[in-house]
């Protein structure tokens, strides 16, 4: 799925664990690693990163470090489109939604611009995570149905345990307030209808597509995706969390922002964004 | 404190029981026949009033409703009240998240089926001010508040509609509920800025401050209030009652920004509409929340407003035909052909254009509510108000079967 990943590392105290996290990746998807930094190189800091990957890629062929100066977040995108990178891995803080190494602002940035996949790593750990639950995207969007092939082939890839599709009902308080016009079984008629669409909806994209052994669960819920998915991600204390981003960001995001913007100001827990 | 006497309170009780009472049995009637609570209320009101038992029974109408002073004006401020809650609620609707995801084709259907009743409004009623009954002291204002009457649509009417249809979730479904959203937020703000410049509603700002002060309470509330309410939200939902404080506190904030719209010469349903939005796109407030705040608005305070309507106005003595066939035309086409072309920008086949052109041009609750104020303001006069009711009841009887219409002239094409 991913032939080439690349880590953005700063020379922080996680770095040891992103690198650790990001050997486990290219390991079970047989790819290849480059690291990106942004800043002088130095040769400290040269050592200091020999060292640790000898601890951990010690096996591989050695890691092609690249060393730029310039804007980060800018530096970091130019550079992964020049190396035909497919996933960027990130390290971020899960409570301001910051990155540990960046600022905020080119946290965001990356992500929003990034046009490969992206994975952000909020907990990253030396013995590495194992990403047991994970929850999908499931909202009624264009590129939903690609989101879950893509999903599934991942979930399969990292042997996940648990799937849940968390679904959302389109301005649910709208359309039942609506209902009420009609008599109490009418009501709960279009309550039912309205969970089965959703439902329905996601069985005929699984439909298409080979799950093998995974175990899914589809989830339904009124209110705003974003919103919902982090308090569905918390509740169950998923491991990661996909979502698909097709959207072409403009100035009024920025001025009014909603979805995945509100999802990267507080990130429920490790997040796989997938780009068109 | 002045309170109302034992007569008075008895004469005001049974005023809203009957109003409740009345509303309840049309509503049922138009549900039976497939057609919004609102006209059945509508009707209700109409047979309560001057026109129906006004007429066949004056003495048991003089007795409710002309007896005593003072329970009118306790009846008047349920009735004031129950205007800002619809505009409260109808904030709420906005979906700010289906705009965004409908992008540019929403903007251009959702201006484009405004651009043109306004002009085509304003002309007519600026040409023929006297005829038409729009105030022609205050022609310019008048004349633009005619153009945008008829081209406002209503959301909970289109949702419906939608809903009965099956095409919610469809792509045209979406893109009708964001251009109708637009034509909502835009339609009061314009609303709004020619209100408080009318003669009756002068501020005193002029126009470039009054349209700034408006823009910027919107702008304002969208962003920066919404921070807050962001902030506050999460709390209330956390150490309060639930959904008692949310709903109570909600309401408290709604008629905070309504005094505060009013005060500052902006109508006071501004501010209950856009507090609306804003509180409607905060992730806090759930949607449980919101069908609680539907239930409890549209079932109590829309009946009180709707039959109210009926209740001011003799629907026989001011009913002009000629006014009233070229308002329910005009508004309809001009409104019909504008989102329709708004379709037919957006890139849209012939005949989806015409499902659109048809979707928004479902009117209801939000056009009647409009009508009413530019009475009370005496920009327009009883038979251009009537004329706009009926072209609202009228729209939303027909939209839906027109849409369906068209919707399977689109299956004909397909399986061509």
């Amino acid at each position: 799925m991913y032939k080439k990943l690349a880590l953005a590392i700063a020379f922080s105290p996680r770095m040891e664990a992103l690198i650790a996290e990001a050997r486990k990746l290219i390991q079970i998807f047989e790819g290849e690693l480059i690291l990106i930094h942004v800043g002088t190189k130095t040769p400290e800091l040269e050592a200091q990163l020999s060292e640790v990957l000898s601890r951990h890629c010690g096996d591989l062929r050695p890691i092609k470090t690249i060393w730029k100066e310039g804007k980060p977040a800018k530096t970091i995108l130019k550079t992964c489109k020049e190396e035909g990178v497919d996933l960027l891995v990130l390290g971020a803080l899960k409570k301001e939604g910051l990155l540990t190494y960046y600022l905020g602002s080119i946290a965001r940035k990356i992500i929003r611009k990034s046009t490969c996949d992206v994975l952000t790593l909020i907990d990253p750990r030396i013995q590495t995570t194992d990403f047991e639950k994970v929850v999908i995207n499931g909202t009624q969007l264009d590129f939903t149905p690609e989101v879950i092939r893509r999903s599934l082939l991942f979930c399969q890839a990292v042997h996940t345990q648990q799937v849940s599709i968390l679904n959302e009902i389109k301005m649910y308080g709208l359309l039942m307030g609506n209902a009420s016009e009609g008599t109490e079984d009418e009501a709960s008629f279009t309550r039912r209808r309205l969970v089965q669409e959703e439902i329905t909806y996601v069985e005929e994209i699984l439909s298409e597509l080979n799950p093998g052994d995974l175990k899914i669960n589809i989830k339904v819920t009124g209110g705003k995706w974003a919103s919902e998915l982090a308090k569905y991600c918390e509740k169950i204390s998923a491991d990661l969390l996909i979502v698909g981003d097709d959207l072409n960001l403009t100035i009024f995001d920025r001025l009014f922002p909603h979805d995945l913007e509100e999802l990267l100001s507080s990130l429920p827990c490790n997040l796989l964004l997938f780009k068109k | 404190m002045e309170t109302l006497s034992h007569h008075e309170v008895i004469n005001l009780l049974l005023q809203l029981a009957l109003m409740l009472i009345m509303a309840r049995l049309f509503a049922e009637l138009a549900r039976k026949l497939k057609q919004p609570a609102v006209v059945g209320e509508i009707i209700a009101g109409i047979i309560m009033g001057p026109t129906v038992l006004g007429m066949a029974f004056p003495e048991l109408f003089e007795s409710l409703f002309e007896t005593n002073n003072q329970t009118n004006i306790a009846l008047d401020g349920f009735v004031q009240i129950s205007i800002v809650l619809l505009l409260f609620i109808a904030g709420i609707e906005v979906d700010l998240q289906v705009v965004w995801s409908q992008g540019k084709n929403a903007l251009k259907i959702g201006l484009t089926s405004m651009i043109i009743p306004i002009l085509s409004g304003f002309v007519l009623a600026y040409a023929f001010p006297e005829f038409l009954g729009v105030n022609i002291n205050d022609r310019i204002i008048a004349s633009t508040f005619f153009g945008l009457s008829i081209s406002i649509t209503a959301l909970a009417v289109i949702a419906r509609i939608l809903m009965d249809l099956d095409l919610f979730k469809t792509k045209t479904g979406l893109l009708i509920i964001a251009g109708t959203i637009i034509v909502d937020v835009v339609g009061w703000i314009i609303f709004s800025v020619i209100l408080s410049l009318s003669d009756s509603g002068k501020t005193g700002l002029g126009v470039w401050p009054t349209i700034g002060l408006t823009l910027f309470f919107t702008v304002f509330m969208l962003t920066i209030g919404k921070g807050l309410i962001n902030k506050v939200l999460p709390w209330t939902n956390k150490n309060l009652a639930w959904p008692g404080g949310l709903i109570s506190l909600s309401l408290a904030i709604c008629f905070i920004a309504a005094s505060f719209t009013e005060y500052i010469g902006i109508h006071a349903i501004f501010g209950a509409f856009i507090i609306g939005v804003a509180l409607g796109d905060s992730e806090h407030l759930t949607e449980k929340a919101k069908e609680i705040l539907h239930h409890f608005i549209n079932n109590i305070f829309a009946p009180i407003f709707f039959v109210s309507i009926g209740l001011k106005v003799n629907f026989i003595e001011g009913f002009d035909p000629m006014v009233v066939g070229i308002v329910v035309i005009v508004g309809f086409f001009t409104k019909y052909f504008g989102a329709y072309l708004g379709g037919r920008f957006a890139g849209f086949k012939r005949n989806t254009a015409m499902v659109i052109g048809f979707g928004l041009s479902a009117r209801g609750s939000m056009d009647i509510i409009l009508a009413l104020i530019a009475l009370e303001y005496g920009l327009v006069s009883e038979s251009l108000f009537i004329g706009l009711v009926i072209l609202a009841l009228l729209s939303s009887i027909v939209s839906g079967p027109l849409m369906s219409w068209a919707e399977k002239l689109k299956l004909s094409n397909k399986s061509e």
